[in-house]
């Protein structure tokens, strides 16, 4: 009997701290929407952030976006040379880095260093009672730490995308002329030509969701740290770990979704 | 008048219950000390008093204001005029010490930049810290912190301020640096609570004392008598025969 007892309340924590955590996520999600419709807007905060999440992550971005791309081009190139596929590697290739390789690859970049550098940073300021000061002041550390993260990322992201989307293809293009022997103004010509809208919508919009799945759990596991630093660093590996897992398991449902919206376009 | 009152304030933490029905009050221009042993709540009475930690019942009375349900943004409004000094000074660390002191006024008033660095350099000068007024928290000594924390608080000239062990970890010409401070303060007529285990600064600055023993306030009495009275808790407390 106390077996079963002791096995009840085991498994009731099991589902208890993963609700608390999505419970503790949708009013950090309120928090946002209600202190973004009222003053004041710190703007220079927020300029702070996309200078931080966007400048500073672009080297970060140009290395993985243009080795992708030449591995992608050299795997598609080669794969299809035997049944005489190679000029449809622009394509494949553009394809790939727009709908998906763009936007995974590069959410799953500012994961680990933006959503990191967040969850971090924040936490460092709960121990060190800077957020208890900013509460004490008479300020809201949502209006001053959350609300300049969010909008950031959710402007610096989609704008890595479409660096990475440029920077993949180029990749792309220079593996298609040295490995492939492909002339590079057909394989110019065949990105431009077979790139489409419906394209860019998907990524372009994989980049919004995934931007949210960074950089809400990175605030809200950096904001509920509670016993000193040893939990800075948990919650900085939450996380990324919630950031990654959010973007792999998100993008099913939205490549889904995108595939949906495609057809009513 | 009471500026301060707490009336049965009960809070836990999980299963740990801290506090089991504390009351005291504290008058228009009164310094209080609440003191008792480690771990007793008294920061979290201090933390709750400015709405940084809620109550689980009982009330919280600021200068005729209930705030012990009031949401974050009503608590703005009291939070302007009552200060909390931090036992650690909690100075924003990627913003030098001008940054720190002009936290508040940017938030709050309209001031202009000439204004506000006039107001700053002044309050600095009070504190003996103009010369670093563009440091950075990490490069001042913990007692410049601390002063640095005390002069941010007091910004917004507060009503009540609430110093949570100001003193701890000073060596003593910090420790009497700060005490001057409190004291100067004191004598503008600004409400206060220190919460301190240091009883020469306490003695030297407050009216009375509260002892929070056992989850409640065990012991209240104005400085001279509790002094006065060998067996007082207080002077136990001094004598290092409780914890």
């Amino acid at each position: 009997m106390s077996n079963t007892n002791a096995g009840q309340t085991k498994l009731f924590k099991y589902i208890e701290a993963p609700l608390l955590e999505l419970g503790g996520i949708t009013q950090l999600v309120k928090s946002f929407f209600s202190e973004l419709r009222t003053k004041p807007f710190y703007f220079n905060l927020l300029i702070e952030q996309i200078y931080f999440i966007g400048v500073k992550s672009l080297p970060l971005i140009l290395i993985t976006a243009i080795s992708s791309g030449m591995v992608l081009a050299l795997q598609y190139g080669l794969g299809l040379e035997k049944f005489g596929g190679k000029p449809y590697v622009p394509r494949l290739v553009a394809s790939s880095i727009l709908r998906e390789m763009g936007p995974v690859f590069t959410g799953l970049m500012i994961a680990a260093r933006v959503g990191a550098g967040i969850a971090s940073e924040i936490g460092s300021m709960v121990v060190t009672q800077q957020i208890d000061a900013m509460r004490a002041l008479g300020t809201s550390p949502i209006k001053r730490i959350v609300i300049p993260r969010i909008l950031a990322c959710l402007i610096a992201l989609p704008i890595l995308v479409a660096v990475c989307a440029v920077i993949g293809n180029i990749g792309g293009l220079i593996v298609g002329q040295y490995e492939l022997g492909l002339d590079s103004a057909f394989y110019f010509r065949r990105v431009m030509e077979t790139s489409n809208l419906k394209d860019y919508i998907a990524g372009m919009g994989k980049a919004v969701f995934f931007s949210l799945f960074i950089s809400i759990p990175a605030c809200y596991y950096g904001l509920n740290v509670k016993n000193g630093t040893k939990e800075v660093g948990l919650a900085t590996t939450k996380a990324v770990v919630a950031g990654s897992l959010l973007i792999f398991v998100g993008d099913f449902f939205l490549t889904k979704l995108f595939w949906i919206i495609e057809k009513w376009l | 008048m009471a500026v301060i009152e707490i009336k049965d304030f009960k809070k836990s933490f999980g299963t740990k219950q801290v506090h089991d029905g504390v009351n005291f009050t504290v008058n228009k221009g009164e310094c209080l000390g609440l003191v008792g042993g480690s771990g007793a709540g008294k920061s979290v009475i201090l933390r709750s008093l400015i709405g940084l930690e809620k109550a689980d019942s009982g009330s919280i009375i600021i200068n005729s204001i209930d705030i012990t349900r009031m949401s974050e943004n009503n608590l703005i409004e009291i939070r302007k005029k009552v200060a909390y000094v931090f036992q650690n000074g909690a100075l924003f660390d990627s913003m030098t010490v001008f940054d720190n002191l002009a936290y508040s006024l940017r938030a709050h008033t309209k001031m202009t930049h000439d204004q506000m660095d006039k107001k700053i350099s002044d309050q600095l000068d009070e504190f003996g810290l103009l010369s670093a007024k563009k440091l950075y928290p990490s490069e001042l000594s913990g007692g410049m912190q601390k002063r640095v924390g005390l002069a941010r608080a007091i910004m917004m000239d507060p009503d009540v301020i609430l110093y949570d062990e100001p003193t701890a970890g000073l060596d003593p010409y910090n420790t009497l640096k700060i005490q001057e401070l409190i004291l100067r303060l004191k004598a503008k007529k600004v409400t206060s609570i220190l919460v301190t285990h240091d009883m020469p600064t306490g003695i030297a600055v407050c009216d009375r004392f509260v002892f929070l023993q056992n989850k409640v306030i065990s012991e209240n009495g104005t400085t001279q008598e509790l002094l006065g009275q060998p067996n007082s808790l207080v002077n136990q407390f001094i004598k290092g025969q409780i914890v």
